[in-house]
């Protein structure tokens, strides 16, 4: 019984650790869509840009030093992205800004490797969370509780600005009626720039976090954004709610699948992705209606 | 042709449809009045199946369709028009129509032919087109021609369908007195045996087309009865003009 | 509406009598390009059957195409069927997997449609790279060619391949303009410009996006089956996502809702890419940059560029319509008010 007792609390961990690296990237593209109406597909490769900038800050200062530095950095290019590619592309349309994005999904996955190479990189953990801690009676690498606490911190900062302060406020008057809230008084282009930079720091602060749990290579952007996209689509574009219930669902059944039914594991998660786009093509929490 | 009995639906709190009962002959041309937010509106959606009713049942033709999708209904002979234009707008107003009558002649799901310059569906079309005044602008785009040329399409793709039952839902809004006066025509010489239910604002129309007229507010019948009727009818004086005055 | 206007018959004789001559003439690294322009273009003519006329811009051609490579490969080296059959069955096994996609994803719109897709083709890829009977990373080697020896055809001389590969386009491009003027092409395009009405006026959409769908992904299947044919061998990597976000790009470049431009955009892509591979490794980057110039250049790509400079009656950009539908689409669930 202790054996089944510790075999389920270690998969729920694995769970919720994949769960909160998939929410620090779904909640930022999520919010960027319910605001300005288009998927920033690039938003992978920011990710990976992050990993980067930690993996080789890192080296130089530190890990902490690194897990400060990339979130910046990303930010910093978002805001580069923002004024050349999206700002100007917003009259023509979401479907247009998707495919820049698209592009730029090539164009950084190139210039990654022009920069760092093709080759793996590696990022230590830090001294600090190298050990183990017991919960449970199982015992459970530090590293990864700090990523599920992060994880579970960054969404309690976002829940509570999103729905306590003026800004949240402002935000959700956004994503429920742009043109609205434009009448209101609100300067919402100024908003969209706002959200869509901390949108991308979150990319670069997932990217820091997952840089030390794997390899960082040129294309592990877009091998995160496919269940990215699935977890947005699971839990409905342009709410935190759909983010957080889409990530668990997804971190749960990948990881319980992998472990319980090793053949199906991949096919049980597209299976679902299956039955919510039939059942409900908007997703389970979409931002309205 | 058309009936309901007891529809009702709620948004929340809101009851927008509270049971509604109505009952069209064929060839019974009705007008649906009803101040803004009377639930007018809602109340087509339901009859088309674009709302599931809470309570309730639409019959067509006899037929119990509540359970049928928007699709399958069309399919039995209800069409409808929308208020707000709900056209193809890149195409021509030739292509609209023929869209719509390639539904009806079944050539709309073949790979061997196009359904478009079949003769049936061209019959339809120069049919339509001249029932709605549409012949001058069949090569015009939808977004090259006027509004009100827009207007009658939207009427005219309905027609295609060659319905049993057509739905109108304020066919006139938004254009001028003048514009108006010609719907009034138009809608007079449609086929005697076509069964019409319109929601109208324009008090003139609804007393030149109708042979009944039902009035909604807040979602319930309050009148029903003949045009002479309610001409008389206090009861829609105070709610209908009221708060079209207000408006 | 697609319509064959005299632009469009004049490009697409100019290029069959290009292809010809090429294909007559080239030394054999010509030829053999003239085999990969065709196989691309086909698959091209596939996707923008779809995006161009149904709105659906699928991230998963690609992996239909590898799809219809691998169902080849395996019937012909593992179960031994005839390569003639198993070119047959290739584009029946797609066909109706990719029937099965668009009926589940036909029911999402815009960008839900891209992310969808992109996800199933994903799903594809994991599949075939992870499941052992497809040889994992190595592939499936030994592909046969079709044996066309009884009408005295060898398809495994370079140029009578290349001219196999140009007659499967030229089928193709028949094939695809047919069913796009047929009835079924027609409602799909008013489904494009207006799902909603389309319903009400009796139409079963899904039924008629799904159906599309597999026509559209029998057509891949049949690059797919040739591709594998033409490098004889098949590996996990032709159901990578690149290989669908490069036909996408191909599409974009030569002219959305044209037919014949995709085909104008696989030749300038395939001759760019040999020109370009010559250089630098970063072929990427250069793929990337072409495609985010023309989008932001708002031309509909070469072919639509031409035809707005050329032609008076400005056909309706398909580019356009999808915009707009997407924003129709958005405003609907609620997320977007007014455009």
């Amino acid at each position: 019984m202790q054996a089944d007792l510790g075999f389920w609390v270690l998969q729920g961990l694995n769970a919720l650790q994949l769960s909160m690296l998939l929410f620090l990237l779904s909640v930022g593209l999520t919010v960027i869509f319910g605001l300005m109406h288009f998927v920033n597909l690039a938003h992978g490769s920011l990710y990976a840009l992050g990993a980067y900038a930690a993996a080789t800050a890192g080296a130089a200062i530190g890990f902490w030093g690194g897990l400060l530095v990339a979130p910046f950095a990303v930010a910093a290019l978002g805001v580069v992205l923002y004024l050349v590619f999206i700002r100007r592309m917003r009259r023509a349309g979401p479907m247009a800004q998707v495919l820049v994005t698209f592009g730029l999904i090539f164009v950084m996955l190139d210039l990654t490797r022009i920069v760092w190479g093709a080759q793996a990189l590696s990022a230590p953990v830090p001294a600090l969370l190298d050990g183990r801690l017991t919960i449970l009676g199982v015992e459970y690498p530090a590293y990864r509780l700090f990523v599920i606490a992060l994880g579970l911190a960054i969404w309690g900062v976002l829940a509570l600005v999103l729905g306590r302060t003026q800004i949240g406020a402002m935000i959700r008057a956004g994503v429920d009626n742009d043109s609205m809230a434009a009448c209101m008084g609100i300067d919402v282009e100024k908003m969209f720039f706002l959200v869509f930079c901390v949108g991308c720091a979150l990319a670069g602060l997932a990217g820091a976090v997952a840089a030390p749990l794997l390899s960082v290579t040129p294309d592990m952007g877009l091998q995160i954004l496919i269940p990215t996209l699935i977890v947005i689509v699971i839990g409905g574009l342009g709410s935190l709610k759909g983010a957080i219930a889409g990530s668990l669902i997804y971190g749960v059944v990948q990881t319980f699948g992998a472990v319980l039914f090793p053949q199906f594991a991949s096919i049980l998660i597209y299976g679902l992705l299956a039955a919510v786009l039939i059942l409900r093509p908007a997703g389970l929490f979409p931002a309205k209606g | 042709m058309l009936e309901t009995r007891n529809l009702s639906k709620s948004f929340g709190a809101i009851h927008v449809t509270r049971n509604v009962s109505l009952k069209l002959e064929r060839g019974e041309r009705r007008v649906i009045l009803g101040p803004n937010g009377a639930g007018k509106t809602t109340l087509f959606n339901q009859l088309v199946g674009e709302i599931t009713p809470d309570e309730g049942q639409v019959f067509l033709a006899g037929e119990d369709v509540t359970a049928l999708s928007v699709q399958a209904r069309a399919r039995r002979g209800l069409s409808r028009s929308y208020q707000k234009n709900t056209l193809f707008d890149g195409l021509t107003v030739e292509e609209n129509l023929g869209l719509a009558a390639s539904v009806t002649h079944g050539h709309w799901h073949n790979i061997r032919y196009d359904s478009l310059t079949r003769r049936d569906v061209q019959d339809t079309v120069r049919e339509v087109a001249e029932q709605v005044r549409l012949m001058p602008y069949l090569h015009a785009r939808v977004s090259d021609v006027s509004y009100g040329v827009r207007r009658q399409l939207e009427v005219g793709v309905a027609l295609a369908t060659r319905p049993l039952v057509l739905l109108m839902d304020e066919p006139t809004s938004g254009v001028g007195p003048e514009m108006a006066k010609g719907f009034h025509d138009l809608l007079n010489d449609l086929p005697r045996d076509l069964t019409l239910l319109i929601i109208e604002h324009d008090m003139d129309l609804a007393f030149a087309v109708a042979d009944s007229i039902t009035v909604l507010n807040y979602g319930e019948v309050v009148f029903d009865g003949s045009p002479e009727e309610a001409r008389g009818s206090s009861l829609l004086k105070d709610i209908y003009l009221g708060a079209w005055e207000d408006a | 509406m697609f319509r064959h206007t005299s632009l469009r018959f004049w490009a697409l004789g100019l290029i069959a009598a290009a292809a010809v001559l090429r294909a007559l003439t080239a030394e054999y690294f010509g030829v053999e390009m003239v085999a990969e322009i065709a196989i691309l273009a086909i698959l091209v003519i596939a996707l923008d059957m779809v995006a161009g006329f149904g709105g659906m811009v699928s991230l998963c051609h690609g992996a239909l195409m590898g799809a219809g490579a691998y169902a080849y490969a395996m019937l012909t080296v593992k179960v031994g069927l005839a390569p003639s059959a198993a070119f047959a069955g290739a584009i029946a096994i797609t066909g109706a997997a990719s029937w099965l996609i668009g009926a589940v994803c036909g029911r999402s719109h815009g960008i839900y449609f891209i992310m969808a897709t992109l996800a199933f083709g994903q799903m594809g890829y994991s599949l075939v790279f992870e499941q052992p009977v497809f040889g994992g990373d190595d592939g499936v080697s030994g592909v046969p060619r079709i044996d066309l020896s009884l009408i005295g055809l060898d398809l495994n001389d370079p140029r009578t391949f290349a001219f196999a590969c140009l007659f499967v386009l030229g089928l193709v491009y028949w094939f695809a303009t047919h069913v796009l003027q047929a009835g079924l092409g027609r409602t799909l395009t008013g489904i494009m410009h207006n799902e909603q009405r389309m319903r009400a006026l009796g139409v079963n959409v899904w039924r008629i996006k799904a159906d599309m769908f597999g026509l559209s992904g029998m057509i891949a299947a049949a690059a797919g089956a040739l591709a594998a044919q033409h490098v004889m061998f098949v590996s996990p990597g032709l159901l990578n996502w690149t290989v669908s976000g490069e036909a996408l790009v191909v599409v974009i470049l030569g002219g959305l809702g044209t037919i014949i431009g995709p085909v104008i955009g696989a030749i300038a892509f395939v001759m760019l890419k040999h020109e370009v591979s010559a250089h630098t490794d970063y072929w990427h980057l250069v793929v990337g940059l072409i495609l985010i110039a023309v989008v932001m250049s708002r031309a509909n790509g070469i072919f639509g560029w031409l035809e707005q400079r050329l032609s008076r009656a400005r056909p309706s950009s398909a580019r356009d319509v999808i915009a707009h539908q997407v924003r129709k689409d958005l405003a609907a669930q609620g997320a977007l008010e007014d455009a």
